[in-house]
C-alpha cells in the first residue's frame, strides 16, 4: 500500500500544524523590508496566518523572506543564512530585485540577478515593492504548497 | 571671493599654484585648482585660517585622460556662509595617488575610502585604507570609464546570460565604447554570446 490512509492522515495533521505556524526569519535587505514590516504590524497582521513570529535566528525559522536587493556582497551571507536554517525550510523571494535583479537587472554590476541563483525559491512575489496584500498572498500560496506535501510518505514508503 | 581665497592660499602655501576656474554659465559652479602634491598643506591652511571649517564631500571624476579629486569645503557661519570646490588634477591615471587629509578633517576618512573604492585613487598615509562599499576581494574600480565588471564573483555569475538581454543595443554600445573593452566584446561575439 503506497499511500496508506494512516500516513496520509498523519501527514495532513503535520502539514496543518506546519503551515499554520510558519515562522519567518527577521531579515530585510532594502525597501521591501519596510513593506514586510508593515505586513507584520497591526494593520495587516501576518499573525492571523500564523507567521507573525519573526525569529531572530535562522535556526528557529521555517521560512526566509528575501525582502530586497541582493547584492553580490550580501548573496554570500544569504546563502549562509539559508544553510543555517533547519529542514524543512522555505524561501519567499519578495519584490523585483530578489526575483530578477529589478532595476539593476541590465546594468547593475553589483546585484545578483535573482536570489534563485544562490538559494532555491518556493514562491516569487512580484512588485516594487509588493504591497502587504501581495506578500500575504505569497505566504498563503506557500501554505497551500505545504498543505500538499507528503513528508512521511516520502520518507517511509519506497517508490512513493 | 574665490580670487581672494586663491591669493591667500598662494601666499600661505608655496607652490600651491591655486588658480580659479570661473563658471561658464549660471548653472555651473566656480572652482579652485591646486597642485595635488600640496593638498595637505592647503587643507591645513584652510582649517587653521578658519576660512573653511567643514569638509562636506570628496569625490572623484574620471576624464579618461586624467583623473580629478574634488573636495567640497564649507564655512558654517551665520553672517557669511560660503562653499568652496577645491579640485586637484591627477595626471597618472594608472596609479593615481594624493595625500590624505584625514588628520585634519576626520570626515575625510570614509569619503577617501569611497573615492578609492570607486576610482582607485590611493590616499597616501590614510589610517584605514580599505574598500568601503564593494567587497574586499572585488576586482576593478566601478566608476572608472574603462570599467568592465568581472564575469564571476565568489562562484556567482555577475551577468547570467539566460537572464540578461545580451542583445540589448544600449548594452553592447556601452561596452564597445569603453576603452579596452573592445577585445572582450569581440571575443564574446566570436563565441556567439553577443549578436
Amino acid at each position: 500500500m503506497q499511500d496508506g490512509i494512516v500516513l496520509t492522515t498523519v501527514d495532513d495533521f503535520l502539514n496543518w500544524g506546519r503551515k499554520n505556524s510558519l515562522w519567518p526569519m527577521t531579515f530585510g535587505l532594502a525597501c521591501c523590508a519596510i513593506e514586510m514590516m508593515a505586513t507584520g504590524a497591526a494593520k495587516y497582521d501576518l499573525e492571523r496566518f500564523g507567521c507573525g513570529a519573526f525569529m531572530a535566528t535562522p535556526r528557529r525559522a521555517d521560512m526566509m523572506i528575501v525582502a530586497g536587493t541582493v547584492t553580490l556582497k550580501m548573496a554570500t551571507r544569504v546563502k549562509m543564512l539559508y544553510e543555517q536554517m533547519a529542514e524543512p525550510k522555505y524561501v519567499i523571494s519578495m519584490g523585483s530585485c530578489a526575483n530578477k535583479g529589478g532595476p539593476y537587472w541590465q546594468h547593475g554590476y553589483h546585484v545578483l540577478k535573482g536570489v534563485d541563483e544562490v538559494v532555491p525559491v518556493d514562491v516569487y512575489v512580484p512588485g516594487c515593492p509588493p504591497r502587504p496584500e501581495s506578500l500575504i498572498e505569497g505566504v498563503m500560496t506557500l501554505q497551500k504548497k505545504i498543505a500538499n506535501e507528503r513528508l512521511l510518505r516520502d520518507k517511509w514508503v519506497k517508490h512513493a | 571671493m574665490l580670487n581672494e581665497l586663491a591669493q591667500k592660499i598662494n601666499a600661505a602655501v608655496a607652490g600651491a599654484n591655486a588658480t580659479v576656474h570661473n563658471a561658464p554659465d549660471a548653472k555651473s559652479d566656480s572652482s579652485v585648482y591646486v597642485e595635488a602634491s600640496k593638498i595637505h598643506a592647503v587643507a591645513a591652511f584652510l582649517k587653521s585660517s578658519g576660512s573653511m571649517n567643514v569638509l562636506q564631500a570628496i569625490s572623484g571624476v574620471d576624464y579618461v585622460d586624467y583623473m580629478e579629486v574634488v573636495y567640497i569645503f564649507a564655512k558654517f557661519d551665520f553672517e557669511k556662509p560660503s562653499q568652496l570646490l577645491l579640485k586637484v588634477k591627477l595626471t597618472d591615471r594608472v596609479s593615481p595617488n594624493v595625500d590624505t587629509i584625514c588628520d585634519l578633517y576626520p570626515a575625510a576618512n570614509f569619503q577617501e575610502r569611497e573615492c578609492f573604492d570607486m576610482f582607485g585613487v590611493k590616499f597616501n598615509k590614510h589610517p584605514d585604507h580599505r574598500r568601503i562599499l564593494c567587497p574586499d576581494d572585488w576586482e576593478g574600480f566601478p566608476l572608472r570609464k574603462d570599467y568592465m565588471a568581472q564575469k564571476v564573483y565568489n562562484g556567482m555569475t555577475v551577468y547570467p546570460e539566460g537572464k540578461m538581454n545580451m542583445a540589448d543595443r544600449e548594452f553592447i554600445v556601452r561596452q564597445k565604447m569603453i576603452k579596452g573593452a573592445q577585445e572582450a566584446a569581440s571575443s564574446d561575439a566570436s563565441e556567439g554570446k553577443v549578436q
